[in-house]
């Protein structure tokens, strides 16, 4: 609650400062992603067997320099669809987890003394995690529902550098949630009780203890002219027991996209000549 | 360095016969529900079959010897389940007569001339007496479909729902069905799930309510009896456990084959599945009913076989004149 409070504290924040700032144009970066690799799935509310696979993913993520600091302050949306296929050890059942997150974050950025190009950026992000985990064998149980809604850690080190004479944005962002809420039936509950009625022990506060996750980001933006092309690795690591269920997805991609910076020009149609442009990243 | 150490640990099994052996057994010792009611010492049982394992077991072999092993659960909702076998535990019903001849019904009360909606049989029978035939509770019915064949029985002095073989299926059916036979919001019955792998680590029973279908939809109010016999299982004997405490209805045959604990799906290392019961329903009285639901009071009746072989139905009449007595 103490964070929505900030949060709304400083929208209303930068509505005080935009009449300020109109010389300060702050281009969205935005990425569009695909992503294909590994995945590795556990939930012992369906199964006690590990299972393996292909990992996909749609990724969206844009970024703007905030306008109430622009210098020193970002913001990060991001938006993820993922589809996971998994087998069993014995290849004769098919898992199949399907999700979807939202995440906002705010970071703060440094430049780096001495090394042209690096920056800095560490600050938080919450996160909105829903999606169901499907095993078609099973009878009473075939499917487990995810959602979890976490607070966190993030940050990142930018680099931008060139190759020969291309421009490289190179960049590695972790996310860390450590607190939140996260839904998880009873050990043995089946969710036809859940249906009769039964909202007992379903939500749970996160910590590390029972709800882990780490997702690392590794990008490299190419910057072949207006548009780059994106090429990136991310592994993402989500682990939680509740109610003697233990859940487990670990995913492995590599990623390819696009991305670039858009400007929302003035009214006017003109930029001043003393306006001053301030990346996110680039 | 610091990723690895935050999964939370999962319990991971060989994949040679000792290694399945073992999860099968650690899958049903966490999950199933009833050991304290059947009586089971699983610690025994897994030193029993334990002993008789040998790593050069070939698949059948092995798949007979753990089927043998959850037999002992003596539970129709137990199931190992291969691309080549599934064990099924039938003496819960293959040790009792079978009290139904669905020929003896067709040809000699229905005529082979009967109305179906939604997988329901009905007709009326002699003595304006309405016949509801459902096999299975697998198949969706819907309250149109209810208040269509209730309309066509609105003469009628009773109905019969015949219930016998009807071996469970989709528990909302019973809802469904039920919600047309009652006046008032009804306790139903209540559920239980484990919290943990212990065998005494159950939730407290939930309780869950049946509604009646809105006035615009039809009730029937009039007598009603369910016919029954020991191969009623699971979602139709969880009906009759409904059924039986309204105060128009009476649960005529023999006593139902039980099956109240919902089915839970898990599997073991070399892809077989598992099926076990694992979630306790209770009737709305508390009372377990996995060993089935005797008839009302003066309700218990068989099927005659010499009888039948004149195209007598000894239950059906019974339940015929059960309605037609002045003394339902």
């Amino acid at each position: 609650m103490r964070l929505f409070i900030v949060i709304i504290c400083l929208i209303m924040n930068v509505a005080l400062w935009a009449s300020e700032d109109d010389k300060t144009l702050r281009p969205v970066a935005a990425a569009y992603t695909l992503e294909v690799g590994s995945s590795h799935l556990s939930d012992t509310y369906l199964t006690p067997l590990k299972y393996g696979g292909q990992s996909f993913a749609l990724g969206y993520e844009r970024m703007q320099a905030m306008r109430f600091s622009p210098e020193r302050w970002v913001m990060q949306l991001t938006g993820r669809l993922e589809l996971n296929r998994a087998l069993n050890p014995a290849h004769n059942a098919t898992m199949w987890d399907l999700g979807l997150e939202l995440q906002w974050g705010m970071m703060r950025r440094w430049s780096v003394d001495g090394v042209s190009g690096l920056q800095l950026y560490a600050g938080g992000a919450t996160t909105l995690d829903v999606g169901a985990l499907y095993l078609s064998r099973n009878g009473n149980n075939p499917v487990s529902a995810k959602a979890a809604w976490t607070v966190g850690l993030t940050g990142a080190a930018v680099y931008n550098f060139k190759i020969s004479r291309l421009p490289v944005c190179l960049r590695y962002q972790p996310v860390l949630p450590v607190t939140g809420a996260f839904f998880s039936p009873d050990y043995g509950e089946l969710y036809y009780e859940i249906y009769l009625g039964n909202r007992d022990n379903l939500a749970h506060a996160a910590w590390f203890g029972n709800y882990f996750r780490l997702n690392n980001l590794l990008t490299a933006d190419l910057r072949l002219g207006s548009t780059n092309l994106r090429l990136g690795y991310r592994g993402d690591i989500l682990s939680t027991k509740e109610n003697n269920i233990v859940t487990r997805r670990i995913t492995h991609t590599l990623i390819i996209g696009v991305s670039g910076e858009w400007l929302s020009l003035p009214r006017s149609g003109r930029i001043s000549s003393n306006a001053k442009i301030i990346s996110s990243v680039y | 360095m610091f990723v690895l150490p935050s999964c939370h640990e999962i319990e991971e099994w060989d994949q040679d016969i000792e290694g399945n052996f073992n999860a099968l057994w650690k899958v049903v010792d966490e999950h199933y529900c009833f050991f304290d009611e059947k009586g089971v010492d699983w610690n025994e049982v897994y030193s029993r079959y334990h002993a008789r394992l040998s790593s050069d077991m070939r698949g059948l072999e092995f798949f007979n010897l753990c089927a043998q092993m959850l037999d002992e659960l003596q539970d129709g909702h137990v199931n190992l389940s291969s691309s080549f076998k599934t064990s099924y535990y039938r003496k819960w019903w293959s040790d009792y007569p079978q009290n139904y001849d669905e020929r003896l019904v067709e040809q000699y009360y229905l005529r082979f001339d009967y109305s179906t909606v939604g997988g329901i049989d009905y007709a009326v029978l002699r003595d304006n007496v309405g016949y509801i035939r459902y096999p299975s509770f697998s198949y969706p019915v819907g309250h149109s479909a209810m208040d269509a064949i209730l309309s066509q029985f609105a003469l009628c002095k009773g109905i019969i729902i015949d219930i016998r073989n009807n071996g469970g299926g989709d528990m909302t059916n019973v809802e469904v069905i039920t919600s047309h036979f009652i006046n008032r919001r009804i306790l139903a019955g209540s559920i239980s799930h484990k919290t943990g792998p212990g065998h005494n680590d159950f939730s407290e029973p939930y309780p869950y309510y049946f509604d009646p279908v809105g006035e615009e939809r039809v009730r029937w109010i009039k007598p009603v009896v369910v016919l029954v016999n020991r191969s009623t299982f699971s979602a139709a004997n969880n009906f009759v456990s409904v059924m039986q405490y309204l105060p128009n209805v009476r649960i005529v045959g023999a006593t139902t084959g039980g099956g109240s604990g919902m089915p839970f799906s898990s599997e073991i290392p070399c892809g077989w599945g598992v099926r076990m019961s694992a979630c306790p329903v209770y009737d709305a009285q508390g009372k377990t009913t996995e060993k089935g639901i005797d008839p009302s009071e003066n309700c218990a009746v068989d099927l005659d076989p010499v009888l039948a072989l004149s195209g007598i139905d000894t239950m059906l009449d019974f339940a015929v004149g059960k309605i037609l007595s002045d003394d339902f």
